[in-house]
């Protein structure tokens, strides 16, 4: 027989010795696949409703596939979408109610628009102190070419009136308990506006169930959730919408928050525009490189601006060092960038990067947190093990 | 002799975590304990465990959580209400590392 003594310090021992295969186990987990139709290697945030996230090291082409395209769902998506009996509605502030079916839809011209595409809480789990929601890292974001009529087409010929100020989306999200519909509003000026579009079409296919067929809004610039999927009905409204996904959701403080302060929803605005931002893609965190010349690559985006530069730091933020930015560019799409480093010997490294717009906004070291963990935007930072002789 | 069989209880103590770190790490089911039954029953009806095991939070954010998903239609006996708050911070809490999360395959 094995002693007390002996058994549980065995036992302690195997606890001990259980430690080290977590990062194994991490990595097993993280292999494994959960099968979800159209998805490839995305992350599984949650698979009911579907919330997906792209990999990092995904993110090193200007158009991101759509099988890499993040996927955020607030609620289930619609059970039953048939392109034959589809109909989208505009309705409210206009002199000529409308009723259209997707043949209908398509009678009006069709308009491209590559757009980045980013969940307003992308990089939420990087706010300290934690907030609830989606834990996203750095992929709920991607860039695709979006395609179909002119919002303002529509609008046009159903006659906004002057009264109209404002557009509100309603989806065909099926609604969970009693759960508020995810219906939210843009003003009327961002609605008419020549690249916003109802979508039909992504990467010149036409969308995918889970982003949003057979017609979505396409609000370019903005946080992801004013593009609303599976369109139903459009209405033009005196007033801002006002339901749970516009206040007290989708909202920012009008002043910085100390971490932890609660928001005052009197004293913030919805969220519209995208913040100015840069991601590390290659190579990624913690990873170990056996050369000393290091293709350093991401990509930089800003929303309704335009990304003017981005730069890269090796020692910390004590020096930095002009990326070179990427020929490809649209209005409302990223640049990708890159930086070659030589690196002065082996060891440990912080790489770091930041983005500076047109408007003269640059990546902070430490993000404004609120309880959201809205548009975190810090400057990004991956660790590097260089083994190199 | 001997020498084997404090091996073989060292190899079983081993395995025994090990395998309990992966049913962790796993598993969608929510973490053991007196209220494993009546939380997985009330959120699960809406949405996956998962997006409650990927949460970091304090006790007082657990709380808001807890009281919003109540307004939102979870069904929560009144009596329950501070035992899911207190099992939700217990096994969640901000300082605990987080989950790995799978990848969706492209083949079932």
């Amino acid at each position: 027989m094995i002693s007390r003594r002996h058994f549980l310090k065995y036992v302690s021992a195997a606890a001990v010795g259980s430690g080290l295969v977590q990062p194994l186990l991490t990595w097993a987990v993280s292999q494994e696949g959960l099968y979800i139709p159209g998805e490839d290697g995305m992350i599984v945030r949650s698979d009911r409703f579907i919330d997906l996230e792209t990999p990092a090291e995904f993110l090193n082409s200007w158009i991101t596939p759509v099988p890499h395209f993040f996927v955020r769902n607030h609620m289930h998506e619609p059970s039953t979408l048939d392109a034959d009996t589809w109909q989208l509605s505009v309705r409210g502030e206009v002199g000529r109610p409308l009723t259209l079916s997707l043949a209908e839809l398509h009678n009006f011209e069709s308009h491209s628009v590559t757009n980045t595409l980013e969940c307003a809480g992308n990089g939420r789990a990087f706010q300290q102190p934690h907030v609830p929601g989606i834990q996203w890292q750095k992929g709920a974001v991607g860039t695709a070419k979006f395609s179909g009529p002119r919002l303002r087409d529509v609008l046009q010929s159903a006659g906004v009136k002057p009264t109209g100020r404002h557009v509100i989306f309603r989806g065909l999200d099926e609604v969970p308990g009693r759960v508020p519909p995810f219906i939210r509003s843009v003003p009327v000026e961002k609605a008419m506006e020549e690249d916003t579009l109802i979508a039909t079409q992504m990467n010149g296919l036409p969308l995918t169930r889970h982003h949003g067929f057979p017609a979505r809004a396409l609000v370019p610039g903005w946080i992801g959730a004013a593009s609303c999927k599976w369109l139903t009905e459009i209405s033009v409204a005196e007033k801002e919408f006002d339901g749970n996904f516009m206040r007290p959701g989708y909202r920012y403080p009008n002043h910085p928050l100390k971490p932890g302060d609660p928001l005052n929803v009197d004293d913030s605005h919805v969220l519209d525009s995208l913040n100015v931002k840069s991601i590390i893609t290659s190579p990624g965190d913690e990873s170990n490189v056996q050369s000393r010349l290091i293709h350093i690559r991401g990509a930089a985006w800003a929303g309704e601006a335009e990304v003017v530069k981005v730069e890269v730091s090796t020692d910390c933020g004590a020096t930095w060092q002009p990326a070179q930015l990427g020929r490809e560019r649209a209005r409302y799409a990223w640049r990708l960038w890159r930086y070659s480093w030589k690196v002065p010997k082996s060891g440990a490294y912080s790489v770091w990067s930041r983005a500076t717009d047109s408007k003269g906004r640059t990546q902070p070291e430490t993000p404004e947190w609120n309880p959201s963990g809205y548009l975190y935007n810090a400057i990004d930072q991956v660790k590097v093990n260089v083994q190199a002789s | 002799m001997f020498r084997h069989r404090n091996l073989s209880c060292l190899f079983f103590c081993y395995c025994f975590f090990c395998f309990g770190i992966w049913l962790q790490a796993q598993s969608l089911e929510l973490p053991y304990g007196t209220m494993q039954t009546k939380v997985t029953t009330a959120c699960t009806e809406c949405h996956s465990s998962r997006i409650i095991v990927q949460q970091r939070l304090s006790k007082g954010a657990w709380t808001k959580e807890v009281d919003k998903m109540i307004k939102w239609g979870a069904v929560v006996e009144a009596a329950d209400r501070d035992s899911f708050i207190e099992y939700l911070s217990t096994n969640f809490p901000p300082d605990k590392a987080p989950d790995p999360m799978p990848r969706t395959s492209k083949k079932p």
